[in-house]
């Protein structure tokens, strides 16, 4: 009886706080065994490395493609000349640039289009009811089928490359903000109400910032469908780009020049989505620390 | 003395895929006296939460009124603060963020806000979680925020909807405890639902319950005359206990 009191009277006082988490940096200390080095993930994942690039080189001299396949060392030798030769009149870096700047142009059009036009949606009935038929014809056409019209729209310069990856990478962006937005939990906006907000404070306080995570997976879904149109778009008609070094690596039957261009591209598609990821938890700092719980 | 909320005759069905009636309240009338604890005690599916909802100004009845002051009420406003039943905490902004939304939303400006949220903060035990995001909070925690949050905003009548209803035993025993602790530190008219019957008894000023199953409607209203702080065993909590089983379908 007596220290339930006091626990009521402890409680009581204000400015008391439940904080009693109490963190404390420790060492794992397993013993060090055979199976712990063997399991080890970095270990692992360089053996799985090591023979896969064994492998690539034995297929490659062992003539397993009818020679239409450069070993490992012979790409990155190839690479290493073109940092300093040029190739159509440019070094490795002009064709990465080239095809960097046609995703950047084409990928902050379709995400400024789409983005606002996917919450407008959401947000108002009738505009939802007037853009959503049109979108539907849209939605499942494969955006490299326009490759052809927008060629003979914009000629084969930058225009129509650009093109292309504004109509792919609009559709993800736009479906991915409205249905961010239409999946927020309708008793949030009931938050802002009942503490005497109005429906601009409930776009501004909720929609928003809820449906930020989504448009974020939009945008790294836009991202790859990007990487894909450009490369799609450089194949058909282009003097620069990844994608041209690929073709011209095909042209002149020169299979380093392909495969270290299909590498290329994997590396530069990979760092550019790190830089979205990036942009997000710089962002949504709430969702930075969820990750590491 | 005239009542803090004055409920008239309250009715409300829901239209549901267009056709269904649905019949959730019928011929509520209840008074909420200034500074009193009322609990509204129902089994799920009694129509509770629409009744809060409605006094809220979320919802609007079919027939009847609500008058706060005297003042017929039309729409929420920030005289009436609810707490959630599943939180509704804003994942996107920390404690601190969400206890001031209100005060924000009021336009009080930035120092002013920041010094009320602290003092609520600090009331419901959460000072050293002021940058905390809501998912790094126990569910004890996540609604001591909810409390705060409402708190903050300063309302004339708090409104609770079965606010511990998703915690596990212990916590909701003790943040039952708190509850009564903060209400005595800065009492309001409290409005708070649940269906633990307990609860109701350790909490409650007065307890009025509802029949099961829909529509809900008035049963019997019981005036809880045990001196705080309360405690589960003592005789007459329990023979009050059996009073209110005994007349319900509740079986808790």
């Amino acid at each position: 009886m007596a220290d339930i009191q006091e626990t009521i009277q402890d409680l009581g006082r204000q400015g008391s706080s439940i904080a009693d988490e109490i963190q404390q940096t420790v060492r794992d200390k397993k013993p060090l065994t055979i199976r712990r080095i063997v399991t080890n993930e970095y270990l692992l994942h360089v053996l799985s490395m090591t023979a896969f690039l064994l492998v690539w080189h034995q297929a490659a001299v062992s003539g397993l493609f009818a020679g239409a396949l450069a070993t490992p060392w012979q790409v990155v030798e190839r690479f290493q000349g073109l940092m300093t030769d040029t190739l159509a009149g440019l070094t490795i870096w002009g064709h990465i640039w080239a095809s960097t700047q046609r995703i950047f142009i084409g990928f902050v059009l379709a995400s400024a289009l789409a983005i606002p036009l996917g919450l407008f949606m959401a947000l108002n009935p009738y505009v939802d009811a007037i853009v959503k038929p049109v979108f539907d014809i849209f939605k499942p056409m494969p955006p490299i089928a326009w490759i052809s019209i927008s060629i003979l729209w914009f000629g084969i310069g930058e225009p129509s490359k650009i093109f292309i990856i504004v109509i792919g990478t609009f559709v993800p962006c736009l479906l991915n903000s409205y249905n961010g937005m239409r999946l927020i939990e309708p008793e949030l906006y009931d938050v802002v109400k009942v503490l005497g907000g109005g429906r601009w404070n409930e776009i501004i306080q909720v929609s928003f910032p809820a449906s930020f995570p989504a448009i974020f997976a939009g945008l790294q879904i836009s991202l790859s469908m990007a990487w894909t149109c450009v490369l799609a778009a450089e194949l058909v008609a282009s003097r620069s780009g990844l994608g041209f070094i690929i073709v011209q690596g095909m042209k002149i039957s020169d299979t380093s020049l392909v495969i270290g261009g299909m590498i290329i591209i994997a590396i530069v598609a990979w760092l550019s989505s790190l830089l979205i990821a990036g942009l997000e938890k710089y962002l949504c700092p709430w969702k930075r620390d969820i990750a590491g719980l | 003395m005239t009542p803090k909320i004055e409920c008239r005759n309250i009715t409300k069905f829901f239209i549901q895929k267009g056709k269904q009636r649905v019949h959730v309240l019928e011929d509520i009338s209840l008074e909420v006296r200034d500074k009193e604890f009322l609990v509204i005690l129902g089994p799920g599916q009694s129509g509770k939460s629409t009744l809060l909802r409605i006094i809220a100004g979320l919802e609007t009845p079919n027939e009847g009124s609500i008058k706060l002051d005297g003042q017929q009420i039309a729409g929420p406003g920030p005289d009436r603060g609810l707490v959630f039943q599943s939180y509704m905490l804003f994942g996107w902004k920390t404690v601190m963020g969400n206890v001031e939304l209100g005060p924000m939303l009021n336009g009080v400006d930035k120092s002013e806000r920041r010094r009320i949220a602290q003092r609520y903060i600090d009331l419901v035990g959460l000072n050293g979680f002021e940058k905390h995001y809501p998912h790094q909070l126990s569910g004890g925690m996540k609604q001591r925020v909810g409390i705060a949050r409402a708190y903050a905003n300063n309302p004339k009548v708090m409104l609770l909807d079965e606010p511990f209803g998703q915690l596990d035993a212990q916590t909701r025993y003790f943040m039952e405890k708190e509850t009564v602790r903060i209400w005595e530190s800065e009492k309001r008219t409290v409005l708070f639902v649940t269906n633990n019957i307990d609860e109701a008894i350790y909490l409650g000023d007065r307890i009025v319950t509802l029949k099961g199953k829909l529509p809900g409607r008035m049963h019997e209203v019981y005036d809880v005359e045990l001196p705080r702080p309360r405690e589960h065993t003592d005789m007459k909590f329990l023979q009050l206990r059996q009073q209110i089983t005994d007349a319900s379908e509740l079986v808790l």
